[in-house]
């Protein structure tokens, strides 16, 4: 196959993004941590666990699909439970692909007592993100804070039915997790910019718990927003211009909320699902990037036909949004995706992504 | 022994209570039930059961998400406790049939499959939970102690996800004969189907509307 030149680098290609301007094509961004060292003939265990197998897998697997650096992370900076004292599972086995979460630190109401803030320096498996974000530097990339937002971090401090519980029955315990949790991602991304500086710092978040498949819209606006508006103004405060949010799942009756609020600057990029039409999301976020939303589960079960088939359409959508537009996937690459899929995504880009 | 009126009233307000998310009205209203010598079992099935019925119709529409049919749920379970050591269920009084549930291997997430099971036993099944992270001989070795009329699988990770692939495989050498159905956040119903499963949910409303048109269909 014969593909176009660039025109753009990455670097440019985003820069363009976040000035409004059309870049050479449409840029294609991955979030394929465990995809990349299983490529690379690692293991899903490395992503997580050695950041430089991680950053080097990372590094041939995005040269090798011609790939952006958007977003770029070896795994959360921080997840909740594990920072805060519960357990966390590295991937080993063989249908294992994320980190999960084994036991939280907080079951009861007696439990938030005790809590503390961990040391942002060395709790979890945060030295370990620092090590990959100083090789991000080294090697001039965007450096990736990656958080869950505060509402996925406190349910994951909190064991998860137990939080889900609590927004209907203790909404003050929520809410004390909430402010705890908040006060730790800012924490820790104060050290991120003490060390790389805010213009390196590239703040990305997911928001699972938040979809619409676990939570109403309502619990939402009560529990999520309002720290999402609280998390945004300390970015400004600290000096962070670029910004990426992970809707993850099926998150359509949050939109109008997410859009009535709109905590973040403009433009940032969007990360939708495949539940998620691009369509509906450019109407209700024309001044942010979109981003997405090839199904997951269909780069490992699909063909390569059907992913590019769905890259075009995507494509087309997303060259219409207002205020540009990334293809990937619509969450996580799976670990066992089949490799001609993922390249699928680039070929279509190289056939219909280009604005001239 | 109460009067009809009394009855209805009695199972309707122990419906409400289960669609009001109220545990302790739940276990109250049983507890009055029993005492005025009424059968339990209606108090299961056209109290309890009834209201997690409404609670599902409340999800699909929208109304109600997993917070609400955790509490419903809690709601249910208090009721349950109490009438539960009162009656025995004979197998023509059971409206559904036996499922064997499990989360596979590689896949800790219970909440979906907690939820299912509730469903479920309140569409009269009978279920025998496996827990999460069950090694795939494990679905064989207790399907053949058991033999469900259905065998329920799900997995929440993509990576997971593979695994039900294969401990379809191994359910259909094991067993000539054998309903499979499968759920869980990355699956479809195209996958359902090319993974070779009979059945698919895409949530424990649906799944027990799924169990019960499998249930129908012979083997």
């Amino acid at each position: 196959m014969q593909l176009k030149q660039d025109r753009m680098t990455s670097k440019q290609r985003m820069d363009a993004l976040f000035h409004y301007r059309k870049p050479d094509r449409i840029p294609v961004g991955p979030m394929g941590t465990g995809f990349a060292t299983k490529n690379a003939g690692y293991t899903v265990a490395d992503a997580y666990e050695d950041p430089e197998k991680s950053f080097q897998a990372m590094l041939w697997t995005y040269e090798q699909y011609g790939w952006d650096p958007i977003p770029h992370y070896s795994g959360h900076t921080l997840i909740g439970a594990w920072e805060f004292g519960g357990e966390v599972k590295i991937p080993r086995g063989e249908f294992e692909g994320a980190l999960s979460v084994k036991s939280s630190p907080v079951e009861s109401e007696r439990d938030i007592e005790k809590l503390g803030i961990p040391d942002p320096r060395s709790a979890g498996r945060i030295p370990l993100a620092m090590r990959f974000s100083q090789l991000q530097k080294e090697h001039h990339l965007p450096v990736y804070f990656f958080s869950r937002s505060p509402f996925c971090v406190a349910a994951s401090i909190c064991r998860l039915d137990v939080f889900l519980r609590w927004t209907a029955r203790r909404p003050e315990l929520c809410h004390r997790l909430l402010h705890i949790s908040l006060e730790f991602i800012i924490d820790v991304l104060t050290y991120w910019v003490d060390t790389f500086g805010a213009e390196s710092i590239f703040a990305w978040m997911s928001s699972p718990t938040e979809s619409n498949q676990l939570v109403s819209p309502k619990t939402v606006e009560q529990f999520a927003i309002p720290y999402h508006l609280e998390y945004q103004e300390q970015l400004r405060a600290l000096g962070v211009k670029r910004f990426g949010l992970h809707l993850c799942g099926d998150q359509n009756l949050n939109l109008p909320v997410f859009a009535n609020a709109a905590p973040w600057q403009h433009p940032s990029v969007l990360s939708f699902g495949h539940e998620v039409d691009l369509e509906t999301a450019a109407r209700h976020f024309p001044k942010d990037i979109l981003f997405g939303n090839i199904e997951p589960a269909l780069l490992q079960t699909g063909t390569p036909q059907r992913v590019y088939d769905l890259s075009r359409v995507a494509i087309e959508k997303g060259k219409k949004a207002p205020g540009g537009f990334i293809l990937g996937p619509g969450c996580g690459i799976p670990v066992y995706a089949a490799p001609v899929n993922v390249y699928a995504m680039t070929k279509a880009v190289h056939d219909f992504g280009w604005y001239e | 022994m109460a009067l009809p009126d009394r009855t209805e009233d009695l199972l309707r307000k122990i419906h409400d209570a289960v669609v009001a998310c109220d545990e302790a009205a739940s276990a109250r209203l049983c507890h009055t039930l029993l005492a005025e010598g009424l059968d339990p079992y209606e108090g299961v099935m056209k109290g309890l059961a009834a209201g997690m019925n409404t609670v599902g119709t409340l999800y699909e529409k929208k109304e109600y998400f997993v917070p609400e049919l955790l509490l419903s749920s809690d709601a249910l379970h208090a009721g349950l406790e109490i009438l539960k050591p009162h009656f025995k269920i004979a197998s023509s009084q059971t409206r559904g049939g036996t499922i064997l549930l499990g989360v596979v291997e590689g896949d800790i997430h219970d909440i979906g499959k907690n939820l299912v099971k509730t469903m479920l036993m309140a569409g009269g099944w009978e279920v025998q939970d496996l827990g999460v992270d069950v090694k795939l001989e494990r679905f064989v070795e207790e399907q053949r102690k058991i033999n469900a009329d259905i065998v329920a699988i799900s997995a929440l990770m993509t990576t997971s996800m593979l695994a039900i692939q294969k401990v379809i495989v191994m359910l259909r050498e094991a067993f000539e004969e054998i309903r499979i159905m499968v759920g869980g956040a990355p699956l479809s119903q195209e996958t359902a189907k090319q993974y070779g499963a009979d059945g698919y949910a895409p949530d424990a409303v649906a799944a027990v509307q799924e169990a019960n048109r499998l249930l129908k269909r012979p083997l």
